[in-house]
């Protein structure tokens, strides 16, 4: 079943109205058990579609992984293939990634005042 | 915390974890593991030392001075390998076109940049989370 994405913005819309703009009280309680409930049926719904686990038609086998698995020792000398998509197909991805680290460890210690700034 | 019994396993166990890191980070092109997962080993076995020993010794054995370089240095790294990439005559962060050394695959020395790129993000993960407990740990 394809679910509408007409749907997921009634929901998003239905959930504002039941948290923003309706008394606390019995009715408010039913709307969120409602919401929730068709929030659960929907997921339930896009889990049932889900391809078995394992399964040879799953959109996650295509061509790309197949490149992967001929390209991986000519092109980079590893036999790790994930080290060498880490590394070497998608290494912007890691320099990224290592960004990150580096601006937490920058904002917990400027937070912190780890660095020897006295208040 | 001071116990003998901790403080007697902890002195046996970190340079063997300390060995099983390097490993994991300078064989990440040939077996499971990688920059992120043996920094992350690395880095836990300080942790687990300043636990034991208390702050004050671990600050000695690797001191907030040396993790700031480590933590700046790791991302030089990085981006000075890419960069060499570009005065070798390829791209960004190139590989085989750049012409680092590939070896025979399976064998230590192979892979080119990976790992020099594994390296470095060993080194940042390892003294992002040593900086990240000290930082937390001192005000108690």
């Amino acid at each position: 079943m394809e679910v509408n994405p007409l749907i997921i913005v009634a929901i998003v819309l239905l959930m504002a109205y039941t948290f923003f703009y309706t008394p606390v009280g019995q009715i408010r309680n039913f709307l969120v058990l409602s919401v929730l409930f068709i929030i659960g049926v929907t997921l339930v719904l896009a889990v049932s579609e889900m391809p078995l686990f394992g399964s040879a038609e799953a959109p996650a086998y295509n061509n790309v992984a197949l490149f992967y698995i001929e390209e991986t020792v000519p092109q980079t000398g590893a036999i790790n293939a994930v080290a060498a998509i880490i590394t070497d197909f998608r290494s912007f991805d890691t320099l990224g990634e290592a960004t990150v680290l580096f601006t937490a460890v920058a904002a917990a210690l400027a937070n912190l005042g780890a660095l020897g700034n006295k208040e | 915390m001071d116990d003998l019994v901790t403080r007697s396993v902890c002195r046996l166990m970190v340079p063997f974890v300390q060995l099983y890191g390097a490993y994991l980070v300078f064989y990440g092109h040939l077996s499971p593991g990688g920059g992120f997962a043996g920094g992350a080993v690395i880095a836990a076995s300080f942790i687990l030392y300043a636990l034991s020993f208390g702050q004050e010794t671990a600050s000695r054995r690797i001191a907030p001075g040396i993790s700031h370089l480590m933590e700046s240095g790791g991302g030089l790294l990085f981006v000075l390998a890419g960069l060499f990439g570009i005065m070798l005559g390829g791209t960004f962060l190139a590989n085989k076109a750049a012409g680092f050394y590939m070896g025979i695959p399976g064998q230590l020395f192979s892979g080119g940049i990976i790992m020099i790129l594994s390296f470095g993000v060993g080194i940042k993960v390892t003294s992002t989370m040593v900086t990240l407990y000290n930082s937390l740990s001192k005000r108690g």
